[in-house]
Order: structure tokens, then sequence, then C-alpha cells
């Protein structure tokens, strides 16, 4: 009897310091000196972060994601406390319209007037920039290993030869995918035309498909790295950094000709922000033209968005910024993206 | 007294089932039921549309290939299980044995899982000795298909199977073998008509091990499948996480675990016919009956 009761006493012990575990846990890891960053897999380079880190005397805590969609998945299901994020144009319209956005005080950023006007015109995803701060503008292209392939044309028809079956990978994202595909047929990225978006698809399904190794957004540039496939669509910072150094020039990356959807990923932060003080610092470090130049050297970038920082890059480029010219912004299409899962489906559910 | 306490000692398991997996669930089988939201989650509003979305030829026919998958990679898994469980048994030096079972589970399955590209990869160590063996030749392509996801689910899940054949094996009276033998069985005969049958709780848990797992595979298709590997796993993820459809997401992981809660029910429900012929080697029943005080 006696053991008995101590047992439950201890039990119930247990198990109170268990519960008081998992309702404290919750807050527990919020420190006034930390600054939460919800990032883009390679997207800012340590070096940047430390200097940032050393120079205010915080830390910052720097998780990744890998598409817009999941980002934006974990903030919605509420179970984070990041302070800024990076979406991409979409995404920064549908986050305003969800009022997950805090409103930007420009006066406390005051190398916002290092930005380009010519990019803060594309911003029509958040009008004024009153909830986002551009970070980057870019493009995925097409990586080529030269050492096994030499004559090609820089085109998305690139993925029409036969020569290089299973040699050649495309991401697993719907969105970047059918653009290509719509611009190589002559439409917009951000078409809601039925019979184009169906030509699109029978365009990757018939005729690309057959000649790619897979669809995948995840382990693309490892594969390309290791030399299963020679050529592939995707990020050229995402290819270079997996690609040694010493062999950066057997790496042709190239925007093709015909253009395809570029990105615009902007700065925000979260509404429910815990260091907004610290937040506002960041995005105005990240627009100091010599950190900026830090950024764009560290992944091959142009310097798309900032323009005093063009004058002081040093490194190479793995594509101009007029490489961009031809591609078009995507755009969130509300429910009309129903139209796109429908034609990814039968793409990737294959046979 | 003694029963009202056998209840207490039982709460803390209860309470965490009910917190972790019982609680999700539900919300699981309420997501399924609403509308979806434009930008992902979900609309307070009830629907059956994600079951009807689940109707599409496509996830059908992913759900087919998944089922192929599966019962494939789970036979493969047994037939080399079951010889594996026999020899630890029979072995003298048991745990060196099963120490080397368990010792590739101290390695991340990612790990494991690129392990086998850079084995089997196009630019990996056999296509190396075939390009070496055979210069010129563009060498085989292995893997990125879905007989490559078969090889390493098989490999993945091969010591689920193997450990609960052994510890089934183990606790078997060799002897009848023997007796078998002398009453005029070949063999082959002594093995299929004495130890698979005594053996048949080992067998049914290794299947239901490996084949559970290998239904909700995500990782493995996903890595070292090519075009034709999309599985059930993958839609699930991609329905989350890209396509923003959370009912969709949710009603097809509903489908998942209650078929599979339904598979495990049927077996065992099942298992108590022939048990007479059966000389009890079930480890659940041995150990409930040397554990009631």
């Amino acid at each position: 009897m006696n053991r008995w009761l101590r047992r439950l006493v201890l039990n119930i012990a247990g198990f109170g310091m268990l519960a008081a575990l998992i309702l404290t846990g919750g807050c527990a890891r919020s420190t006034d000196k930390t600054l939460y960053i919800f990032n883009w897999t390679y997207y800012t380079p340590d070096s940047v972060i430390q200097k940032f880190e050393k120079e205010y005397g915080v830390k910052v805590v720097y998780d990744t994601f890998a598409s817009n969609e999941e980002m934006f998945a974990k903030l919605k299901a509420g179970g984070s406390s990041y302070d800024i994020t990076f979406p991409s144009g979409d995404y920064v319209s549908i986050m305003k319209k969800e009022n997950m956005l805090e409103k930007i005080d420009r006066s406390k950023l005051k190398n916002f007037a290092n930005i380009d006007p010519e990019v803060l015109k594309l911003c029509d995803f958040d009008p004024g920039n009153e909830y986002s701060v551009p970070y980057y503008l870019g493009a995925a292209g097409v990586a080529v290993n030269t050492t096994k392939v030499q004559n090609y044309e820089k085109s998305w028809s690139i993925f029409e030869r036969k020569d290089l079956a299973n040699r050649m990978i495309m991401l697993d994202d719907m969105r970047e995918v059918m653009g290509d595909a719509l611009k190589y047929l002559g439409y917009s990225v951000n078409t809601t035309d039925q019979a184009q978006i169906d030509q699109a698809r029978d365009l990757i399904n018939n005729v690309w498909k057959p000649n790619l190794l897979k669809f995948d957004a995840e382990a693309f540039a490892k594969s390309f790295a290791a030399g299963e496939v020679w050529v592939a669509q995707g990020y050229a910072e995402s290819i270079f950094a997996e690609v040694d150094k010493s062999r950066w020039g057997e790496v042709d990356f190239f925007i093709p000709k015909e253009g395809g959807p570029s990105y615009l990923d902007s700065m925000v932060i979260l509404k429910n922000a815990k260091h907004k003080d610290l937040a506002y610092l960041f995005i105005d470090f990240i627009h100091r033209p010599e950190i900026y130049a830090e950024f764009c050297d560290y992944f091959g970038f142009p310097s798309t968005v900032n323009v005093p920082a063009r004058a002081l890059k040093k490194g190479e480029m793995w594509y101009r910024p007029e490489d961009l010219t031809a591609c078009e912004l995507k755009k969130d299409v509300g429910a009309d993206l129903e139209k796109y899962n429908a034609a990814w489906q039968v793409i990737r559910v294959g046979k | 007294m003694k029963q009202r306490a056998g209840f207490l000692y039982t709460l803390p398991q209860i309470l965490w089932l009910l917190v972790f997996f019982l609680a999700p669930l539900c919300i699981i089988i309420a997501y399924s039921f609403l509308k979806k939201g434009l930008y992902g989650g979900v609309e307070p509003q009830f629907s059956l549309e994600a079951y009807q979305a689940m109707a599409n030829p496509s996830i059908l026919m992913v759900a087919w290939r998944t089922l192929r998958i599966s019962v494939i990679a789970t036979i493969l898994t047994i037939l080399i299980a079951l010889p594996c469980g026999y020899s630890i048994a029979r072995s003298s030096n048991q745990a060196i044995r099963l120490f080397l079972v368990i010792v590739p589970f101290w390695t991340n399955f990612l790990v494991r899982i690129y392990a086998w590209i850079a084995i089997l990869g196009n630019e990996g160590f056999i296509n190396d000795i075939i390009r070496w063996v055979a210069p010129g030749s563009a060498g085989i392509q292995f893997l990125y298909n879905q007989w490559a996801v078969v090889l390493v689910l098989v490999y993945m899940y091969l010591p689920y199977a193997i450990l609960p054949l052994f510890s089934t094996i183990d606790k078997f009276d060799f002897t009848l073998l023997d007796a078998a033998r002398d009453l005029g069985a070949t063999r082959f005969q002594s093995y299929t008509r004495v130890l698979l049958p005594n053996i048949r709780s080992g067998l049914v848990t290794a299947g239901l091990f490996t084949f559970v797992p290998i239904f909700g595979a995500y990782a493995v298709p996903l890595l070292i499948g090519g075009k034709d590997s999309y599985m059930l796993g993958n839609i699930i993820a991609d329905q989350l996480t890209k396509t923003r459809n959370w009912p969709l997401a949710s009603a097809i992981s509903m489908t998942v675990t209650l078929s599979t809660t339904i598979l495990v029910f049927l077996v065992a429900l099942r298992k108590p016919k022939e048990q007479k012929w059966v000389f009890d080697a079930d480890p659940s029943a041995a150990m409930s009956a040397a554990g009631g005080r």
C-alpha cells in the first residue's frame, strides 16, 4: 500500500513536470538580443550574418525553407517566433492579404534609398512598398556541365535533346517549370488561359519529360555536382554552393533566351515579431552597399537591386542583369492556381 | 484496489497516446472534411471535396503503384529476412550477429540513402568499374526507377523484419525439425510444414513492420526514384507544401491510416485459427504469461 502510494505520487509529479515543460517550452526561447530569421536555403552568406552579429552584439537564429509554400504553411501553422522572412512577390501579396505582415517604417531604413527605382516599379504585389523591402531580383536558369556537353543552344529547347536523355533534371516546382514552357511557347508565365496551360503541359509531358531523369527541387544541385546529371534547370546559388570552387570553370549557367519566370524576393517583418528593432537594423544592414556587394559576390549574383553596390562588386557573375529582360515576374494567380495544379499532377504522376 | 492501481499505471501511456496520437489524428480527420483555404489552411465550412478529389484517376493510379511497390518490397524483405533470422537464431554468437543487424540504425537514414547513390549512381562506384572494364561505355543507369526504390526500401526495412523473425525462431524447438525428418519429411518439407507454421506470428509481425512504413514512404522515392516513382507519401507532402490543398492531404493521410489499421486488425483477428496445431511462440503472449504476478 505504502509503495503503491509512493509510486502514484512519483507518477503524478513526473507528469506534472512533463506538462509544465510542454506549456513553457513555446516561449522559453525568446531572448531580447536574438533575431529569428526564416530564409531560403543558400540565400544570405554566413559572413554577412556574422558581421551583423558582431557589429550589434546580437545573436541570429537562421532557419531555412525550400519553397514559398513551405514557408507560408509553417508560418500559418503558427508554431514559430520568426521576425523576418523572405517571400517572393506573389507571397508578399498573399501574406499582406492574410494580415501577417508589419507595416514598414521607412524612417528606420536610411539605406532604402540605395534600391534601384526600376526594381521598385516592379513591386506591384505591394504598391509603394508599404510592407516589403526588395532583397533580390533573379531567375532560375540552366546549368550545363561543359566537360560532358559542349554544343548546345542557350534555349529551353535543350530539354528536347534525346542525346542527353536521363542526364537532365528540372525542378519539382510547378510554377517554375510550367513558366519555362509557357515562355518557350510565347505566352505569359502568369497566364490563366486553359488552352495555353494545356499546351505547356503537353510540351513538358510529351517532349521534355521523356528526356529528364526526374523532377527534383531538393537534391538537384547535389546531383549536378556529383555528375549524375549534366544539365540542370535550377537556381545558380544552389548549383554553385554544391559544385566545388575548383570546378566552377566547368559550369556554364545561362538564362535561356526565351526568358522564364523571374522572382523578386523581399524582406518582410512579421506582424507578431518580438524583435522588430533588430529586424529593421538587419534590413538596413543588408542594403549597405558594401554588405550587399559581399552578398552578391558570394553567390555570383549581379547586383540587381542595390545601385551603389554595383560599383563595389568584384566577383564573377553567373548571369548579367540584362539576361533577365526576357523574363517575367511570377504573380499570384489566385484560384486559377487549380489549373496549374491539375496540369502538374498529370506531369508528376506519370506512367 | 489492485485493479485500480493497474489503471493508474497505464494512465501516463494513455494520456501520451491521447495527446500525441489521437488528438492529431482527430485534427487530420476534421481537416479532411473542411473546405480548402485559397492559400493553404482550411475554411471552417463542411465539404466533401477532398474525398471527391481523391477519386481522381491520377491519385488512384499512384495509390495502386504504392500498393504494388509496398507488396513487392515486403515480400522481398521477408524472403531475405527469413534465412537471416534463422541463421542468427541457430548461430553460437547471436549477440555479434544481432549487433551487426542493428549497427546501420546508428547512421542517419538520409545518409544511408545517399550511400546508395554513391554506390549505384550514374557516376557511382559500380559504374566506375563498368567504365573501367569497358572504356567508352556509358555505364548502366541503376537508379531513378521503381526497382531502385524497391531495392533501397528492402534495404532500409530489412532489420525491422529480421528482428521479430529472429525472436520467434529463437523460441522454436529445433528438435521438431529432426522429428519431422524422422517421420519421413524431406528437409524442405520440414521447413515449410513445421518451421513456418510455428513462426507465423513472427512472419505476421515482420510483414506489418515492413509493409506499413513502406506504404507511407516519402524520402526513398523522392531521392532514389525517378519520373515513375511518385508515391502516396509524396502526394501528401506536395498537397501540403506545394499545391496548398490541406484537406486533400488530410483525406489521403486518413485513407492510408485507416486502410493500414484495418489491415492490422484483419491480420490480428484471423490469428487464433489453427493455433492449436502451433506451439506457442508468440513473444507477447509469453511475456504476458510471465508478467502476470
